[in-house]
């Protein structure tokens, strides 16, 4: 399966996020590859720990290969490479966990008929290899989004399950974002259809994921005072209402990440050590992870 | 208020949902139990179903059809539907299987009394009793269907897998059929009964309505003044029996409602066939308090603003609900004057119990009677003076029904409750079979109903807390008929728990019957409890006298120059200046609110202001 992880807005934890669901998915044994996509700024080395790929490999990532400069992309094994010790060695059950970095100082590039077609070739064998394959695009429209879209719309990946996730803060502006990026002018949908994609299909596809939300309710935000928390449910029930008008309410929402200060201020992997031994995590948060990855893998109901 | 109407709505639905979707053994899948044990009790299915729809339909936070917008606590009391986006999916099943059960081989929907006809002499009532389409069917019928049809939309709406769109599509057209088939068996039961003053029906008619001892010539002739519209409206319409009614006489008079079923011998009604074909009708051509009360409430929903609002109904059945909607006012006119008739100090419905021409007298008539008032007040908007009286009429029902009171010994109107009023159905025994009678036993749950309405047109702040108070009396009263275990705990009716003398409880299963009727009191408080706070018009002066003095003393601190004269007393001026805007924001809707604040303004500013005048040495 692939799944293809992108956000209208930077900051919204659309990487850091990716990664956990992934780790999750890995530690229930399912066999995982992560893609960093992200040209402009391949930074998905730091959320594994893996010092020497913080900002990209220097030995040739998925960058090089697409431009056809090296035949196979860099992979960094997490459970070998990690620089953090909870990461270190393969958990009991666990499947494996391949991260795949982008360059050091690449860039933005554009798409052409031969770099699409090394993408389609990267994703057919990697279906082969992995149980899942999370594709992280870089925020907002990017080129990336158009060489996946172009990749997908192929006729030899069309027996591939491909999956959307669309990052979304729990903000007015964030739910207006997200809701364009997906449907709008020069949406998904939209510039899926003119690379080939059905729109129903493509639509089909699509889930949303709120990060950063604030449940009112929730044991962390116990210490608000009341007025808080009434004028939070009121906002909490205007966004609601927002993001049902706009397609991205309950029905096509995955799932959704609390508010955690180890999500804002370190942006890792959360172990069970964080939660458990440490006690810096929230449970609740890792219980949205778990959550996750276990829907992005089930089957979607029709809507 | 102790009535918490969300609370208490969300624990009926988990009881609902726990007693009647249940987990089959063998498959481990869950069926909808119906309330009724055949097919043919479609009365008790539909209570059943309405327990659940009615709320979704009219209160907001209850709705359903669009999982994007379901509460949380809703998503969770029906869990075992499923997700937030399963549970109008399984319910669109649940309903589709509802409106094929009550339908005919041939798919003419059907609105049989089923296990609800009982007799007194042993004898079952016969097979083709049990089949009789019966009024209080099809006035429970619109309005269930009224609330499908709205829900099957909105949820449409949200949907784009074909298979899903199919179902809701089927759906919305059976309920559609059934609603038709409804309305015209409403118009083909309703009647008009026409006697001479001097028949004995005109005689005890009379006899309830001279409070004040006119001579009877004189009395006809005032009754019949006062009747004079609803005569002149019920002239020119054929009723359901066919007749066209003939009230021209000078010392004729007439009755108009419902009777128990479609009229024996009403020919069928032209230019209506999408709601399928029309059976004969066996009932007595003569209106039934019981069954005007339920057809009233039915009908009325047709015309309610979210049927308006979201478009329910097609051509022919809006031609269908302008016929019932004259026939509605017509009689809903009829029995609030009749109630209210006479120059006296005195009500004929402050006379209890109220007596109908057929001889029978009961408190739960004198009920049904307010009720009518209720809807035609609400109608013409009466005044406080006029509520307050019905309120009166409503606690005194309230107090000799023993919801209020205690029953002591054997106290005859514990069989108002247990086993109820038997309203008996004349012509039933056409068909072959025993004499048949209707069980009502819903006096306490139509008591708050209607308390709760006349609460929320009060505008009277003393008075309306008076009927508040009645309210959660008869609350209190409710709350403790309910199950208080077994598979139904939680629902209603065990009335042996509030009347010792009835002996232990012995009931099985939920009176649907009852329980609906407390599900709409609770809906009808949930329209009071949104609305807003009653003005008091003495409050907002209070609160205009209040906020002018607390600007002139402010005004007064600014031109002393206190806003220049240190953080500490420009940061008070300040937090003042906020307050008096947001008393001035909400003087008029919540007055008192606005007095509470104003007073901490005013006693900021007087702290101020005899710190001042302790330094002047005064």
């Amino acid at each position: 399966m692939l799944v293809f992880a992108t956000s209208d807005k930077g900051g919204t934890g659309r990487s850091v996020t990716s990664c956990n669901i992934v780790y999750r998915h890995a530690l229930h044994g399912g066999n995982v590859a992560y893609l960093d996509f992200d040209f402009g700024s391949p930074t998905s080395g730091a959320i594994f720990n893996i010092d020497g790929a913080t900002r990209g490999t220097t030995r040739g990532g998925l960058h090089k290969y697409l431009l056809g400069e090296i035949p196979e992309p860099t992979r960094l094994e997490i459970w070998d490479e990690s620089d953090r010790s909870s990461l270190r060695g393969r958990p009991d059950g666990a499947g494996r966990l391949t991260l795949f970095p982008g360059d050091e100082g690449g860039g933005e590039f554009a798409a052409s008929p031969e770099i699409v077609g090394r993408c389609i070739s990267l994703f057919s064998r990697l279906e082969e290899e992995y149980d899942l394959t999370l594709v992280d695009l870089s925020a907002g429209r990017s080129y990336a989004t158009d060489i996946v879209l172009r990749a997908t719309a192929d006729p030899s990946l069309s027996k591939v399950i491909s999956r959307w996730l669309i990052f979304h803060r729990w903000t007015r502006q964030h739910v207006y974002a997200a809701a364009g990026l997906a449907y709008g002018d020069r949406g998904i949908i939209k510039s899926g259809e003119e690379r080939g994609h059905d729109h129903d299909k493509l639509k089909d596809t699509i889930r949303f994921v709120r990060t950063a939300v604030m449940d009112p309710r929730s044991q962390e935000l116990s210490g608000l005072r009341a007025a808080q928390v009434a004028w939070l449910n009121d906002v909490n029930d205007d966004l609601r209402e927002l993001a049902g008008r706009l397609q991205i309410g309950r029905t096509t929402m995955l799932g959704s990440v609390p508010i955690d200060p180890v999500l804002q201020w370190r942006e890792q992997l959360i172990s069970d050590t964080d939660t458990i031994t440490r006690q810096i995590a929230n449970p609740a948060t890792v219980d949205a992870f778990v959550t996750l990855a276990k829907r992005l893998t089930d089957e979607w109901p029709d809507l | 208020m102790r009535i918490q109407p969300r609370q208490h709505l969300l624990e009926i639905w988990e009881a609902l949902i726990r007693s009647s979707y249940v987990k089959d053994e063998s498959s481990k899948e869950s069926h909808w139990a119906w309330g009724g044990a055949d097919s043919d009790d479609s009365v008790y299915d539909t209570q059943q179903l309405l327990c659940l729809m009615f709320p979704a339909a009219e209160v907001p936070a209850f709705a359903l059809e669009t999982p994007d917008e379901t509460i949380d606590a809703v998503v969770g009391v029906l869990a075992p539907f499923g997700t937030a986006i399963q549970i109008p999916r399984v319910l669109t099943r649940i309903l589709t299987s509802y409106l094929e059960r009550h339908s005919d081989t041939d798919g003419n929907p059907r609105f049989a009394g089923g296990g609800y006809f009982v007799s007194d002499t042993g004898e079952s009532p016969s097979e083709e009793q049990r089949t009789l389409d019966v009024t209080e069917s099809f006035a429970l019928s619109i309005t269930l269907t009224l609330a499908i049809l709205g829900f099957a939309r909105k949820f449409r709406e949200g949907l784009r897998s074909k298979s899903y769109i199919a179902e809701a599509e089927k759906l919305e057209a059976l309920a559609s059929k059934r609603l038709t088939a409804a309305m015209v068996g409403l118009l083909r039961s309703f009647t008009v009964n026409a006697f001479e003053a001097e028949s004995p029906e005109g005689r005890l008619l009379l006899a309830s309505m001279n409070e004040t001892n006119l001579p009877t010539r004189r009395l006809v002739e005032e009754l019949r003044r006062e009747l004079r519209d609803v005569n002149a409206g019920l002239r020119d319409l054929t009723i359901g029996s066919g007749r066209e009614a003939e009230l021209e006489g000078q010392t004729t008079l007439f009755e108009c409602g419902w009777s128990w079923g479609v009229i024996d011998g009403a020919p069928e009604i032209v230019d209506a066939t999408a709601g399928g074909t029309q059976r004969p009708g066996v009932a007595q051509d003569a209106p039934y308090l019981y069954f005007t009360t339920v057809a009233l409430d039915g009908i009325a929903d047709l015309f309610s603003t979210r049927t308006r609002v979201l478009g329910l109904l097609d051509a022919e059945q809006r031609r269908l609900a302008d016929s019932l909607q004259l026939r509605w006012e017509m009689t809903q006119r009829y029995w609030a004057k009749l109630a209210t008739f006479g120059v006296g100090d005195r009500w004929p419905l402050e006379s209890m119990p109220w007596n109908t021409t057929d001889a029978e007298h009961s408190d739960y008539f004198s009920l049904l009677v307010s009720a009518i008032v209720t809807r035609d007040m609400v109608e013409r908007r009466a005044s406080d003076e006029r509520l307050s009286r019905l309120g009166r009429v409503l606690a005194e029902l309230a107090k000799r029904g023993r919801v209020t009171e205690r029953a002591e010994g054997a106290d005859p109107a514990v069989r108002l409750h247990s086993p109820g009023l038997r309203v008996g159905l004349g012509g039933a025994d056409k068909v072959g079979g025993p004499q048949l009678y209707w069980q009502v036993s819903d006096f306490g749950a139509v008591l708050l109903k209607r308390i709760v309405r006349i609460a929320a047109l009060i505008d009277d702040v003393e008075l309306r807390d008076e009927l508040l108070r009645l309210g959660d009396r008869v609350w209190d009263h409710l709350v403790q008929r309910r199950l208080s275990a077994g598979a139904f705990k939680d629902l209603w009716d065990e009335p042996s728990n509030v009347y010792a003398q009835l002996g232990e409880g012995h009931s099985l299963t939920a009176s649907w019957h009852h329980t609906i009727r407390v599900v709409e009191s609770l809906v009808g408080a949930a329209e009071l409890v949104r609305s807003d706070p009653p003005r008091s018009e003495f409050m907002i002066r209070q609160a205009q006298h209040s906020i002018s003095e607390a600007e002139h003393l402010y005004d007064q601190e600014l031109l002393d120059g206190g806003a220049e004269s240190g953080k500490s007393i420009r940061d008070l001026l300040q937090t003042v200046h906020a307050n008096l805007l947001r008393a001035k924001e909400i003087q008029y809707e919540r007055p008192a609110s606005a007095v509470a604040i104003v007073q901490k303004v005013l006693r900021e500013l007087d702290r101020l202001a005899a710190a001042r005048q302790d330094a002047k040495g005064r």
